[in-house]
């Protein structure tokens, strides 16, 4: 799914009609009650934590981080990384920033490779 | 949100049982093709309002919308929206599966025998604090059944317990045999049980009655996913029960 202006709730509901999942029955996969998926639909409360997201992401096969980041929220690992490298990490955003998708692909395969001779 | 938009009360054209029966039939002859799978009791009811009607189901807090009505269910015609009390959800209240059934049914029954009617005879919109738009039909429980509650609750029974569903099941309980229970055996049978009758003693000879066979109707309710009291009424609609049955000269 490309990123999109939509907001979560229209998103999801979207996405788990187009999947074939019942209201209740992607709320027992979720883990979570219907009333609250219900909730979130309706966009009568704040998007899901990023766990959450992520889990919802994984149950309807979409990329977890596009959908942490519809939920307004950060991946809860990227904290515990820019701890790690404080001054490398927050610089390498900052030059990042501004970049295409295409280029920021070609920058994560580079990445890749450069931590795979480290290794 | 103020009472009175809770009492729109609407003059529907007048339909007979058999048209509701039909108009039932025809959802679900309509889930089997396009789903190529038979229906079987429990009745889809949910895939039929997603994926078959493709409406939108919420759960919403019917208590802070209308704060001084008891209502259960809505519908919004022009969104497409069924809203469904969250007290009935049985994911949180399991004894309210029955009545969550019923009640998605029962707007089911609003949304196939009443949209064209609404449509072209449209309510005088109104809105809530918040914008929303109040929606065409509002049930309560607690409200002396006006003919469009009454056809919507006759489809709701159509198509959660289809006639020859509930005939074939009645057989297989029966080993075969798809005759009427007799109350004249089922009283006696029944004779040194305590019944209550939604929470309260049954007393009089009418209440008892109608405890005995919600004692009978038991198993068939599960089997269809609806109330014991909803399973009693269809069961006596097919006249599954009678005081005594015809007996055979021979």
């Amino acid at each position: 799914m490309a990123p999109t202006a939509k907001s979560f709730g229209k998103v999801l509901r979207e996405r788990r009609l187009a999947c074939g999942f019942g209201l209740r029955e992607f709320a027992q996969l979720v883990g979570v009650s219907s009333t609250y998926i219900s909730q979130l639909e309706q966009e009568n409360i704040d998007p899901p934590t990023a766990e959450r997201a992520a889990k919802m992401a994984e149950i309807l096969r979409e990329n977890a981080d596009e959908w942490i980041a519809l939920a307004g929220r950060v991946p809860d690992d990227l904290e515990g990384i820019i701890q790690k490298e404080p001054i490398g990490m927050p610089a390498l955003l900052r030059e990042a920033k501004g970049l295409t998708a295409a280029q920021l692909q070609k920058l994560a395969e580079q990445a890749k490779v450069m931590k795979g001779e480290n290794s | 949100m103020n009472e009175r938009f809770s009492l729109v009360d609407r003059q529907v054209p007048y339909l007979h049982e058999k048209q509701i029966e039909r108009e039932a039939r025809f959802i679900l002859d309509q889930y089997e093709l396009k789903f190529e799978r038979k229906v079987t009791a429990p009745v889809p009811l949910e895939k039929i309002t997603e994926f078959q009607l493709q409406l939108t189901l919420e759960f919403k807090d019917m208590k802070s919308l209308f704060p001084f009505a008891d209502v259960h269910g809505a519908i919004w015609f022009k969104e497409g929206i069924i809203g469904i009390d969250q007290s009935l959800n049985p994911d949180e209240n399991p004894s309210m599966l029955g009545r969550y059934h019923f009640t998605l049914a029962h707007e089911l029954g609003h949304w196939c025998l009443h949209r064209q009617h609404y449509k072209e005879n449209p309510n005088q919109p109104m809105l809530f604090d918040d914008g929303v738009r109040v929606p065409d039909v509002v049930c309560r429980s607690s409200e002396r059944k006006k003919p469009v509650e009454w056809q919507a609750d006759a489809f709701a029974a159509n198509l959660l317990m289809p006639k020859p569903l509930v005939i074939q099941a009645w057989a297989e309980h029966h080993d075969g045999d798809d005759q009427p229970a007799e109350m004249a055996t089922l009283r006696p049978a029944n004779a040194d049980k305590v019944f209550s009758l939604r929470g309260r003693l049954a007393t009089t000879a009418e209440e008892r009655d109608a405890a005995i066979k919600e004692h009978y109707a038991a198993p068939f309710a599960e089997r269809f996913s609806v109330s014991k009291e909803a399973m009693r009424i269809r069961l006596e609609e097919l006249k599954l029960f009678v005081e005594n049955r015809p007996r055979l000269l021979f």
